[in-house]
């Protein structure tokens, strides 16, 4: 039974390094070093920040995908970056078990993230311990140091939101909103479908930093990571603008990584740092395998399906009434609807702005 | 008579509740209570049949893949379209594989070991090596640290852990080093697919994109690291903890009703004849192999909170979807709403004429494939018997032991065959079959289903297309099979019939509820 020498815990400095560099970059604050960033997240406190995860109305994806995290390695993460006090899909208590050591860590300092939506019609639809999912959030909002929603069902309610939303489920910053009685809920959004955990440590490496919380947008998303679309860093982007578009799966335009646009691709309309952090340490991200469906966008299911049909009819100004043809030769429209600044087909590292989307790029919550 | 409630089950996908009764240290009753409700069946109507697949992938997102196959089978039959070009059915295959590939490393020893491995007994340990010995500081320096993270508040004092400290320490070293595997194999389904959770490139009529060559050789390459691994940690780990918790072959039976529809197509595309073929046992009677239909599929649901009208199973698609009002998680025999009683979000799924209660997963599809003469399961089934010291007898797989033997099976059968997706796969690409979509037009109705095991079982999904729209959709996943509520007859569900009869050391611990739970992977 072989031990690799290479596994385990002792990941690479160069790598940490590396990765610590890329959130300095990312936060866009010159005054933070990667040094700055790996001793905040090297522990010099004496005591590591506890993070407490809830998981609500959700498909545990957001989980697994914490799981397929890079730099630090999960175990690093998990064990020496931060404290994982809570955490239902990994935690070895159960039960009665599981149920003190939530009462334990809710009543000290903690930072608490979510996975999956509330339910708000159907209270009962999610239940944990005996507690609907509301209760739960409306005992533990208000001691949690901040609130990070990763993945678009704990920030707008995702998938099980989609129409007619049969038990009311919400994100969680609307619920506490709009039936929680919190007039100015403080709740970072981390949308995707599933979340990404590039953008949890990010953040939560932000917070620790900085001792703040980062800017957000107007739906509660951090700018220094959702400031531009996919098409922004899309290296299909260079065909975009020459018109050359894929018409059908595996055709010739696939072959030359022409422009998904035509087959669906919700790129244009989709704040996410995809092309920037990738996925799954780095190996692919959605627009190599097919066409972006906008899943960082509030209400995607609904408004931009279906998902492979050319972009139906979204309010988003300056796109709607124009064939991809169109925007392909008219750098113009491009720039009305906040697609100036890009570097065709180069994904470097740092490359996130600070400019958010234009005001009326997309409809916000409702 | 007091109950004893396991509420959250941790270590899971999704949010389970077990009640069970007690009596002499012996479990006489028990019931599953799946806490969470999202009306996928609902909100998908009305859709785009091509998109269905990506709503399906959210069902799970521990197994997404999987739905997403299931689901975009059900969507082409629907469409009419009975086989896919070859290519798109090699390349789902590859896809596939790494899923499996990363679901078992995962469950093994990320959701289910830690009921038999001692995190805090591995500082007790003399550790032999000094990777083990570096695994140990660490284990120690975060007791030292007293924040123990993911290992707080359990119950490692029960009497029930068994394991040596050294085979606890090396277990833990393996535990983290599975994380780097599941990755890996997860790398290379990214590389194919996109990303994962959550893959892009399945289509209604075959993949959106054959794979480069440089996707293929890195298919190849990682799923190399998770053979390497099964072989010669996994399955050594499964075979070195055994003898301590033979107690387990002694327990878990349940209803010896086993289903399987099929994983990885050959050039045929049918379910019978896939490496793990579709089928059904009755009775543990695994000599005798039966044809698995579809449309045998019945649902019940008086015991969960759905408006069927009770002692009527119903077809996937015409069963009652919309929810009743939620009454109580503790009315499990009666409440004044609900004369029969009901505790599930889950509706029940049975088979056949005589609405059995069928186990799924992984040892279903082994004993399947054992009971069909597949040979290669049958060689790796014998030779595990063999060096678990029961040659010849494959019945002691009928138990809790022999769920997590199969799982561990399961992995084995398929890094076996991983390599052999890419030779056929090059082979097609050599010789010019590179056609890997057909399109159809969406007609203005069908009906269709579409049936896969996923690493948790058999998973099926059902369209009809109504006016060329989704007009009615059922997913009938393994949860509605493993924990599915009482049927309208009564008959309790696999996992608790599997619990009746189960010796509990400690009712305020009960860790043998939560091990035979977690033979399930539910």
């Amino acid at each position: 039974m072989a031990v690799e020498e290479s596994s385990l815990l002792s990941v690479s400095r160069r790598d940490f390094l590396k990765f610590c560099g890329w959130v300095a970059a990312a936060m866009g604050l010159h005054t933070v070093s990667a040094t700055d960033v790996a001793r905040a997240l090297e522990n010099a406190m004496t005591r590591r920040p506890s993070v407490v995860w809830s998981s609500f109305q959700a498909c545990t994806g957001c989980a697994v995908s914490l799981l397929q995290n890079r730099e630090p390695s999960v175990a690093n993460l998990i064990l020496k970056q931060i404290s994982l006090d809570y955490h239902e899909t990994v935690m070895a208590a159960a039960g009665s078990a599981a149920e003190e050591l939530w009462e334990e860590v809710t009543s000290g300092d903690f930072y608490w993230v979510v996975e999956g939506s509330v339910s708000t019609t159907i209270p009962e639809a999610i239940m944990i311990a005996g507690k609907t999912g509301v209760q739960i959030v409306d005992e533990t909002y208000p001691k949690a140091a901040a609130t990070i929603s990763t993945g678009s069902c704990a920030c707008y309610g995702n998938i099980q939101a989609s129409n007619p939303n049969p038990t009311g489920a919400k994100g969680i910053a609307e619920y506490l909103r709009e039936d929680g009685g919190v007039a100015e809920p403080v709740v970072i959004n981390l949308p995707r479908c599933p979340g990404n955990g590039d953008d949890l440590v990010a953040t939560l490496a932000y917070v620790l930093v900085t001792g703040e919380l980062p800017e957000l947008d107007s739906i509660g998303r951090p700018l220094f990571l959702y400031g531009q679309t996919i098409h922004d860093n899309c290296f299909r982007r260079g065909h975009f603008d020459a018109g050359e578009f894929v018409e059908t799966w595996g055709d010739e335009g696939w072959e030359k990584s022409w422009c998904l646009y035509k087959v669906g691709c919700k790129g244009p309309f989709t704040y996410a740092p995809c092309g920037v952090t990738q996925w799954n340490g780095n190996v692919s991200w959605c627009v190599h395998n097919g066409p972006c469906m906008g899943c960082a966008e509030p209400r995607f299911w609904d408004e931009l399906t279906p998902f492979y049909e050319q972009t139906p009819g979204v309010s988003v100004p300056g796109v709607g009434g124009f064939t991809a043809e169109q925007i392909g030769i008219g750098l113009g429209v491009a720039t009305a609807v906040g697609l100036g600044a890009h570097a065709v087909g180069q994904i470097a590292t740092g490359r996130f702005g600070k400019g958010g989307p234009p005001e009326d790029a997309e409809g916000g919550e409702s | 008579m007091p109950k004893v409630v396991i509420d959250p089950i941790t270590r899971i996908e999704g949010h389970l509740r077990i009640t069970c009764e007690v009596e002499d240290g012996v479990v006489v009753d028990a019931w599953n209570s799946a806490t969470m409700f999202r009306g996928f069946e609902i909100f998908m109507k009305e859709r785009d049949p091509r998109d269905a697949w990506q709503f399906a992938q959210r069902i799970c997102g521990v197994c997404p893949t999987p739905h997403a196959h299931a689901s975009v089978v059900a969507t082409e039959h629907a469409m009419g379209v009975e086989n896919v070009p070859d290519a798109a059915r090699i390349t789902r295959n590859l896809i596939e594989a790494t899923h499996v590939g990363y679901d078992h490393v995962l469950w093994f020893y990320h959701l289910n070991a830690l009921d038999y491995v001692n995190v805090s007994n591995a500082l007790n340990a003399t550790a032999s090596t000094p990777s083990l010995q570096a695994v140990q500081d660490q284990v120690r320096a975060v007791v030292e640290s007293g924040q123990l993270g993911p290992f707080a508040n359990h119950w490692w004092d029960h009497p029930g852990y068994l394991l040596p400290p050294e085979l606890d320490l090396e277990l833990t070293a393996h535990y983290l080093q599975a994380l780097e595997i599941q990755q890996a194999a997860n790398d290379a389904q990214a590389f194919l697919g996109g990303k994962f959770p959550m893959i892009m490139n399945y289509a209604a009529g075959g993949v959106q994109a054959l794979p480069t060559i440089e996707q293929i050789e890195y298919y190849i390459a990682q799923m190399a690291k998770v053979k390497d691994f099964i072989d010669t940690v996994m399955l050594q780990d499964l075979v070195a903890i055994a003898p301590f918790y033979i107690g387990l072959a002694e327990t878990g039976a349940g209803h010896g009703n086993y289903l399987s529809w099929g994983l990885f197509d050959d050039e045929s595309q049918e379910p019978v004849n896939r490496v793990l073929p579709s089928g059904v046992i009755y009775d543990q009677d695994i000599t005798n192999v039966l044809e698995a239909d579809l449309d045998e599929v019945r649902m019940y649901t008086a015991h969960s909170w759905y408006g069927d009208e009770v002692g009527e199973g119903k077809h996937p698609l015409d069963a009652g979807q919309e929810p009743l009002e939620f009454t109580s998680l503790d009315d499990m025999n009666d409440s004044e709403t609900y004369p029969e009683g009901k505790y599930s979000w889950t509706q029940s799924a049975r088979y056949g004429e005589d609405s059995r209660p069928m186990e799924v997963g992984p040892l279903a599809d082994i004993l399947v494939a054992y009971g069909r003469g597949r040979q290669e399961v049958v060689d790796v089934v014998d030779s595990t018997l063999e060096a678990v010291g029961a040659p010849g007898q494959p019945e002691v797989l009928l138990s809790n032991l022999g769920r997590i033997a199969g799982r561990v099976l399961r992995a084995k059968v398929n890094a076996d065959f991983a390599q052999q997706w890419a030779d056929e796969l090059l082979s097609a690409i050599g010789s010019g079959t590179t056609e890997v979509y057909e399109h159809r037009d969406v007609p203005e109705s069908g009906e269709g289903a579409g049936g896969w095991n996923a690493p948790r079982g058999a998973l099926a999904h059902y369209m009809r297309i109504e006016g060329g729209k989704i007009g009615s959709y059922a997913a009938v996943p393994p949860t509605n099979w493993n924990a599915s509520t009482r049927d309208d007859m009564d008959v309790r569900g696999p996992i608790e019939e599997t619990l009746i009869g189960l010796p509990i050391e400690d009712p305020e611990r009960p860790l043998e509820i939560l091990r035979s739970v977690h033979t399930f992977d539910p």
